[in-house]
C-alpha cells in the first residue's frame, strides 16, 4: 500500500474522530454543568418557600 | 432514565457496528486502483456528509411540529438535531479536504458541491448564532423555527446546483444515484453500514443534547419561579 | 389586493420618511463608494481582472451596502413603539413585511443605479450595452435580496447585536442568489450577450425570488407575532 496515502487516511480518520470526540467532550462538560445549575436553583427554590413559610403573626408583629 | 439508556445502548450498538466495519475496510477490502489507500476516508466523508443533510431536513419537521403545536419538545430536538448535524457536516468538509490534498493537490476548491456544503454549515452555524443571542424560550423557539424553515429551503435550492452545472468533484457512485451503480458492490455495502453506525452514533448525541435543553429550560423556568415568589 | 394596497402604504410611509431624513441612503451610498474605491487599491483593475471581477465586485457591494439598510428597516420602528403600534394594527404582518420589502427594494435599486454610473466611471466599463436586460436582472436580484433582507430584518429586529446577527444570517442564504447574479452581470456587461447557461442562472433567479416571497408572506405571522 502506498505510504503516503495512508500518512492521509491516518490524517483523515484522526481528523473526523476528533472532531466528534471533541464534541462529546464539550457536551459532557455542558451536561455536568447544567446539572450543577439545577441543583443550584432547586435549592435556591425550596430555600425561598421555606423563608416564606414563617407564621404570618411573627411578620405581621 | 429511558432516554439516558436509549443514547448509551445506541452507542455501544454504533460502537460494535463500527468495529465491524473498520475490521471489513482495513483486512477484507482490496485497495482501490487509482487511489490507492486513501479511499477508505469515504467510508466517513459520504455518511457524515448524508447524516448531516437529513439532520437539516428532520430538524425542519421538528421546527414545522414546534409551530403548529407550540410545544417547545420540538423545539429542543429541532436544535438538538441541527447542532449534532452541524458536526457531521464539518466532519464531511474535513475529511474531503484531506482527500483532495492528497489526490488533488489542494485543500479546497471552489467547485458547486463544495460551496454548496460550506454554505450549509454557515446558514445553521448562524441559526445557532441566533438561539444564543435570544434568551426568552418561546421567542427563541418561533424565530429559531422560521429561520430552519428558511435555512432548509435555501439548502435544496444549493443542493441542485450540482445537478445543473458541470463541477470537478466525483460525480455519483451511489446505486441509488446511477440506477446501476460505478461503485463496488462489497465497498457500497460498507459504506452504508457505516452510515447507519454513523447516523446511531448521530441519534445517541441527540438524545443527550435534548436532555441537556429540557433541562436548561427547566432551569430557566425555576430561576423565573424562584424571582416571582 | 388588500395585502397589496396595504403593503404600498408602507412602502410610500418608508419611503417618505427616508426622503426626508435619508438615513439609510446616507450610510448606504458613502459605504459603496467606499468599497468601490478601496477595490481599486486592493486589486490592479487592469481590463483583463476586471471582465473577471465586475459582477462580483458590484453585488458585493449592493449586498453589503443593502445590508445597512435592511438594519434600519424594522430598527427605525422601534423607538416611541411604533413596531408595537403597527403590529396591533388591521395592517396584516405579510403586508407590512411586504411593505418593507418594497421600500427596501427601491433604495436598494437607487443604490445600485448610483454604484453602477460611479462603477463605470472609475473602472471605464461600458455597461450601456444591454441596458434592458441588465435592468431585468438587477431587479429580480434587489428584489431577492430585499424580501429575505426584510425578512431578517424583522427577525433580528428584537435581538441584542442585530447589526452582527443580520449579517450572520443573511448572506449564506444568498448565496445562490448573487451567484446567479453575478454570472448574468458578468455575461451583460462584457459578453453582451445571454448564451444558455446564463439563462439557467436566470431561471434559478426568478425561482429564488418566487420561492422566498411565498415563504416571507407565510412566515410573517410567524416572525413578526409579540
Amino acid at each position: 500500500m502506498d505510504a503516503r496515502n495512508f500518512t492521509f487516511l491516518f490524517y483523515g480518520f484522526l481528523a473526523a474522530w476528533l472532531i466528534v470526540i471533541l464534541y462529546v467532550i464539550s457536551l459532557a462538560r455542558r451536561g455536568a454543568r447544567l446539572k450543577k445549575e439545577l441543583e443550584d436553583v432547586k435549592q435556591l427554590v425550596s430555600s425561598n418557600q421555606a423563608g416564606h413559610t414563617a407564621p404570618v403573626e411573627d411578620r405581621v408583629r | 432514565m429511558l432516554r439516558e439508556r436509549t443514547a448509551v445502548g445506541l452507542a455501544i450498538a454504533a460502537g460494535a457496528l463500527l468495529v465491524y466495519n473498520l475490521y471489513q475496510m482495513f483486512m477484507v477490502l482490496p485497495d482501490e486502483a487509482l487511489q490507492g489507500a486513501i479511499y477508505r476516508i469515504l467510508f466517513f466523508h459520504v455518511p457524515a456528509g448524508i447524516v448531516g443533510m437529513i439532520g437539516y431536513f428532520v430538524a425542519l419537521t421538528f421546527s414545522l411540529l414546534y409551530l403548529s403545536s407550540g410545544n417547545l419538545r420540538w423545539d429542543s430536538l429541532s436544535a438538538s438535531i441541527v447542532e449534532v448535524s452541524l458536526v457531521f457536516s464539518l466532519v464531511n468538509i474535513v475529511t474531503g479536504s484531506i482527500w483532495a490534498r492528497n489526490q488533488w493537490g489542494i485543500w479546497w476548491t471552489w467547485d458547486y458541491r463544495l460551496t454548496s456544503a460550506l454554505v450549509c454549515i454557515l446558514i445553521f452555524a448562524g441559526y445557532l448564532m441566533m438561539r444564543r443571542a435570544i434568551e426568552e424560550p418561546i421567542q427563541r423557539a418561533r424565530l429559531s423555527s422560521a429561520l430552519c424553515i428558511f435555512g432548509c429551503v435555501d439548502v435544496v435550492i444549493v443542493w441542485k446546483s450540482i445537478e445543473w452545472f458541470r463541477n470537478n468533484h466525483p460525480g455519483p457512485v451511489l446505486s441509488i444515484r446511477t440506477g446501476g451503480g460505478t461503485m463496488d458492490p462489497a465497498m457500497e455495502r460498507i459504506l452504508w453500514l457505516n452510515f447507519l453506525a454513523i447516523l446511531l452514533i448521530g441519534i445517541s448525541l441527540v438524545l443527550v443534547r435534548t436532555r441537556q435543553e429540557t433541562m436548561a429550560r427547566e432551569i430557566d423556568s425555576l430561576r423565573r419561579f424562584a424571582n416571582a415568589v | 389586493m388588500r395585502t397589496l394596497s396595504q403593503a404600498l402604504a408602507v412602502a410610500r410611509k418608508d419611503l417618505a420618511v427616508e426622503i426626508r431624513t435619508k438615513e439609510s441612503t446616507n450610510a448606504a451610498g458613502a459605504f459603496a463608494l467606499a468599497i468601490l474605491v478601496l477595490f481599486s487599491f486592493a486589486f490592479d483593475p487592469s481590463a483583463d481582472m476586471l471582465r473577471q471581477m465586475a459582477g462580483g465586485l458590484l453585488w458585493l457591494v449592493f449586498a453589503f451596502a443593502g445590508a445597512l439598510v435592511f438594519n434600519r428597516g424594522f430598527a427605525k420602528e422601534l423607538p416611541n413603539e411604533c413596531l408595537d403600534a403597527l403590529l396591533a394594527s388591521p395592517l396584516s404582518s405579510a403586508s407590512l413585511l411586504l411593505g418593507k420589502a418594497f421600500a427596501n427594494v427601491v433604495l436598494l435599486l437607487a443604490l445600485e443605479i448610483v454604484s453602477l454610473i460611479l462603477f463605470g466611471v472609475l473602472y471605464d466599463v461600458n455597461w450601456t450595452a444591454c441596458p434592458w436586460s441588465l435592468a431585468a436582472v438587477f431587479f429580480l436580484a434587489s428584489w431577492g435580496i430585499a424580501i429575505i433582507g426584510a425578512a431578517f430584518g424583522a427577525l433580528t429586529v428584537n435581538l441584542r447585536l442585530r447589526e452582527l446577527m443580520l449579517p450572520v444570517i443573511l448572506y449564506p442564504l444568498l448565496v445562490p442568489l448573487l451567484i446567479a447574479a453575478i454570472e448574468l452581470t458578468d455575461a451583460l456587461l462584457f459578453e453582451k450577450r445571454i448564451t444558455g447557461t446564463e439563462l439557467l442562472w436566470g431561471r434559478i433567479l426568478l425561482a429564488f425570488d418566487i420561492v422566498f416571497t411565498a415563504l416571507a408572506m407565510a412566515l410573517a405571522e410567524t416572525i413578526l407575532v409579540n
